[in-house]
């Protein structure tokens, strides 16, 4: 039994769409912090150390 | 109050959950809400699949999540901890549940993996008894707790506490048999919130629609209304249909009343029933033979 061709399509369809959405809340979030001019991971000591490794 | 708030979610996280539900299980029964529906095979099955994930899977996720993932993401221990709460909170939100959203809609959409996910629909009835009805194959797969744990290890666990909180309330009213969102149909002062409140998360009236035994009544969705927490996915895909009504059978039409062991371990174990699902050589979609033969493929 195979899935019909309509539904596969939509499928295909939205998870395009959904892309998009997993990526909206990190692209807003960046979006936010290039306007305030915010650099919260350089006062974060953890993730300091992470990137002077 | 922050701390009191932190400790709420902590809690809720750990035995909070089960005891709301034991309580709201308890006014449900009390109320006659299982009608005559809950036999002994019902109940075995429903305690099984309340008990095992909580005592068994979960632990054992969250184990091998310790054990495996600073072999897998070495270095990236709280890579992320700087992330704002805020956001945090809506990179996890969107992430789990949309994740969530895909793992119950391909169950249905893809025949293959139907019989994976149909335990939860066999239920005859709504409420706390059939809120953690699944076969053990769907609970090990849940995609998004892998998701989530990895999420964790990489520094969002605080917004983790919260998301993970508000979504098991959300979606624990929404299999509750008390109808909490009438109030938000009747009475008028109280309908636009529940306009916004529909299309935002899943109520009673959309979940219980996904949970329809029938769409001939044009009130039961059974192939949509796939939302969790949030109902939004399905209005932007298109899969929605909001009634405010609640439809007058649940379950599946073909419902052989397998026995507990088959519907939670299959395909460990196989149905003696004739003509089952999940019998041996059994049909993969039931009502695929009896209404239409082999032309529609969803259920």
């Amino acid at each position: 039994m195979k899935t019909d061709k309509v539904t596969q399509q939509k499928i295909i369809r939205d998870a395009l769409i959904s892309i998009v959405l997993y990526a909206l809340p990190v692209l807003l979030m960046l979006l936010s912090f290039r306007i305030s001019g915010e650099r919260p991971w350089k006062q974060h000591p953890q993730a300091a150390v992470k990137t002077t490794r | 109050m922050l701390h009191y708030i932190e400790l709420i979610f902590t809690n809720l996280n750990g035995w909070g959950l089960p005891v709301i539900m034991l309580i709201i299980g308890i006014v449900e029964f009390s109320f006659g809400l299982y009608e005559n529906h809950w036999t002994n095979n019902e109940r075995i099955l429903d305690i099984v699949c309340f008990v095992v994930p909580r005592i068994v899977v979960r632990p054992l996720i969250a184990y091998l999540g310790v054990l495996l993932l600073p072999t897998l993401l070495p270095n990236a221990k709280n890579i992320f901890a700087w992330v704002p709460f805020w956001w945090g909170f809506a990179i996890i939100a969107v992430a789990d549940d949309l994740t969530q959203y895909w793992y119950h809609r391909l169950h249905h959409q893809l025949p293959w993996l139907w019989r994976f996910h149909r335990t939860h629909h066999s239920a005859p009835y709504m409420g706390m008894a059939m809120a953690s009805r699944q076969n053990i194959i769907y609970t090990i797969f849940f995609s998004q707790i892998y998701l989530t744990t990895t999420l964790v290890y990489l520094g969002l666990g605080y917004p983790v506490l919260f998301v993970t909180g508000i979504k098991a309330l959300i979606t624990t009213g929404a299999h509750s048999s008390i109808k909490w969102d009438k109030p938000f149909y009747t009475i008028r002062w109280l309908k636009p919130v529940g306009w916004v409140l529909e299309r935002l998360i899943s109520t009673p009236a959309t979940h219980h629609a996904h949970h329809a035994d029938s769409s001939d009544d044009g009130i039961g969705n059974y192939k949509g209304n796939f939302g969790n927490m949030f109902f939004l996915w399905d209005i932007i895909f298109g899969t929605g249909i909001i009634t405010r009504q609640y439809p007058s059978g649940y379950g599946i039409k073909h419902y052989k009343q397998e026995e507990w062991y088959a519907q939670f371990l299959w395909p460990l174990f196989k149905s003696r029933r004739k003509g089952s699902e999940l019998s041996a050589g059994g049909p993969m979609v039931g009502d695929s033979v009896a209404v239409v033969p082999a032309a529609v493929a969803e259920v």
